[in-house]
């Protein structure tokens, strides 16, 4: 019982993951807008589609060009998850440029603040403009209460996928330097069991980055539109996977014990050593859709918000004991065909 | 160490080559083959795409050159040179003398290519760079995975498995940086990526220097 307290541990950050991960909502968000295209000195009437809102206090809406510039919209209406919003766009536009992105910001004490970032783009008809918008002072913007998730834009719902596709990695890569460090500990001391060790922590770690390809596959059929795409974060991550899988070739095309075990740590600690810049350095080089390269959403303040933490750093730790527990079933599985292999020698 | 004994054991290895120059006909006609076949085929060749054949005719005919880096020898007469030398010398020298071997393919098929097809290449000092980087870290990885698998039976198949996945980061940064050399992409922020290439084939030459020693009895 004294072992096992860390595999319940485990299977309930799992639990925990999966269920929280998937079942809590999200914040209301913005799905789309139409017409997106406003011009100067006209009256529109812009039709919103909402995600999870329910009715609210008092919606009010604002056009927001820069921290100055607010312009409050003059009705707002929900019915059956749709709003109507009217606009009556000055003349005079606060900027020089013809074309501007203006952000939708819907606003209710209840369902908290909808964003629509750089939305709606606003095209002017005179030379006209003015330093600024505002008149009646900075809108009240309200923040909905409880525990939700953040809605972002394009991600929406997979937004989710950070709990699972993102942990994966990371116990993938902690595995993999476990096995490394098994490896060097090999050639050091010669004792076969840290070769069991550093193989059953590589395969394990293998399950791992294949699952991680594939939340990251399916992530980016949503999102991105495509399965896999020319992105260097992903080709790298396949490639690092392609290192591993030469080392279990390597495993199963050597026959003798001693040998295999002396090779395929060799080759282990080498390849951990090149799949470093692969995924760590040149992703960084070049540019990358994937989050957290070129301004895309990652780990930064507000792209991972508290809610977010209480879940995804359980995940880690939850993804990480479980490919420590795989990793020591295939151990045993390793010293059992051992003590069957020795003992038919024996007989 | 004793540079001495790399000196040495670095002479040994080009006295044979010279000796049995047929291994060394055979590298130079294979590049020479396959600029001729890349003339046939291609209608046109464009600096993009010479750019690529460059890489993979290098990477291909270079995997030929060094696959018997450590097969060439009989193991009796290893157990012989262990004697004598340090295992890092032995790794050392077999690095270096890869490492020339694949400066040599590198200049023939500069030559072959642009003797069938064109000669796109404007800023020879750059690519030359590239080239002599590129040469190390693809010599060090070949040299390594051969001395891994040594005199296995199965050794040329598993070698293109084990080898090919470790050198992608580098081939990828080679194509980067001789893309520039050939006028196609303008980076100014080239240096970086020398750099980058640089410390990665330091990284794997300290690896590979660091546990071959624990290798080589086998």
């Amino acid at each position: 019982m004294k072992s096992l307290w860390w595999k319940c541990l485990c299977i309930a950050l799992l639990l925990y993951a999966l269920f929280v991960g998937m079942l809590t909502p999200l914040k209301p968000g913005i799905l789309n807008i139409s017409p997106f295209l406003v011009s100067s000195g006209e009256r529109v009437s812009m039709e919103v589609e909402a995600y999870n809102v329910e009715a609210g206090k008092e919606w009010q809406a604002y056009l927001k060009k820069d921290s100055l510039s607010y312009l409050k919209a003059s009705a707002v209406e929900l019915t059956n998850g749709k709003f109507k919003i009217d606009f009556e766009i000055p003349s005079h536009i606060p900027s020089e440029t013809s074309l501007q992105a203006l952000t939708l910001l819907i606003t209710d004490e209840r369902n908290g603040t909808l964003v629509y970032p750089e939305g709606i783009q606003l095209k002017s008809s005179t030379n006209e403009s003015t330093s600024s918008w505002l008149k009646e002072g900075h809108p009240r913007l309200y923040k909905k209460e409880g525990f939700l998730f953040p809605y972002r834009n394009i991600l929406r719902e997979t937004i989710r996928n950070m709990y699972y596709h993102v942990p994966l990695w990371f116990s993938m890569f902690i595995l993999f330097f476990a096995g490394m460090m098994c490896s060097i500990w090999y050639l050091k001391t010669k004792k076969i069991e840290y070769d069991h060790r550093a193989s059953s922590l590589i395969y394990s770690g293998m399950l791992m980055g294949v699952l991680g390809l594939i939340t990251g596959s399916l992530w980016a059929k949503a999102t991105w539109g495509a399965y896999w795409t020319n992105d260097m974060k992903l080709n790298m991550s396949a490639v690092s996977m392609l290192i591993y899988f030469a080392y279990a070739i390597l495993r199963s095309g050597t026959e003798d014990i001693e040998r295999k075990a002396t090779l395929s740590s060799a080759y282990n600690i080498f390849a951990f050593i090149t799949i470093v810049p692969l995924i760590f350095v040149l992703p960084r080089v070049a540019d990358s859709l994937h989050p957290g390269n070129g301004g895309n959403p990652a780990f930064g303040g507000e792209d991972l918000d508290n809610t977010m933490r209480a879940v995804f750093y359980p995940a880690i730790i939850g993804f990480t004991l479980m490919g420590v527990w795989l990793g020591q079933i295939l151990l045993r599985i390793k010293r059992i065909k051992e003590k069957i292999f020795f003992n038919k020698i024996d007989f | 160490m004793k540079w001495k004994h790399v000196w040495t054991l670095l002479r040994k290895d080009f006295l044979i080559e010279w000796k049995e120059k047929y291994v060394l006909g055979a590298i130079v006609l294979f590049v020479i083959l396959s600029s001729y076949i890349i003339y046939k085929a291609f209608q046109q060749v464009t600096p993009m795409s010479w750019n690529v054949l460059f890489w993979i005719i290098f990477l291909f005919s270079g995997l030929n050159a060094l696959i018997r880096s450590f097969s060439s020898e009989l193991s009796r007469q290893y157990l012989y040179i262990y004697q004598l030398a340090h295992p890092g010398e032995i790794i050392l020298s077999k690095i270096i003398y890869n490492t020339a071997v694949l400066s040599l393919v590198s200049i023939i098929l500069i030559a072959a290519l642009s003797l069938f097809t064109i000669s796109p290449i404007n800023d020879y000092k750059l690519f030359l760079l590239a080239v002599l980087l590129g040469s190390i870290g693809i010599s060090t990885c070949f040299t390594f995975v051969a001395a891994v698998l040594g005199q296995q039976t199965s050794q040329s198949v598993l070698m293109s498995v084990l080898s090919l996945p470790l050198i992608i980061p580098i081939l990828l940064l080679l194509i980067k940086i001789t893309a520039n050399a050939l006028s196609i992409v303008d980076d100014s922020n080239i240096m970086s990526d020398l750099i980058l290439l640089g410390g990665i084939d330091l990284i794997l030459f300290g690896v590979a220097m660091i546990i071959y020693p624990f290798l080589w009895r086998l």
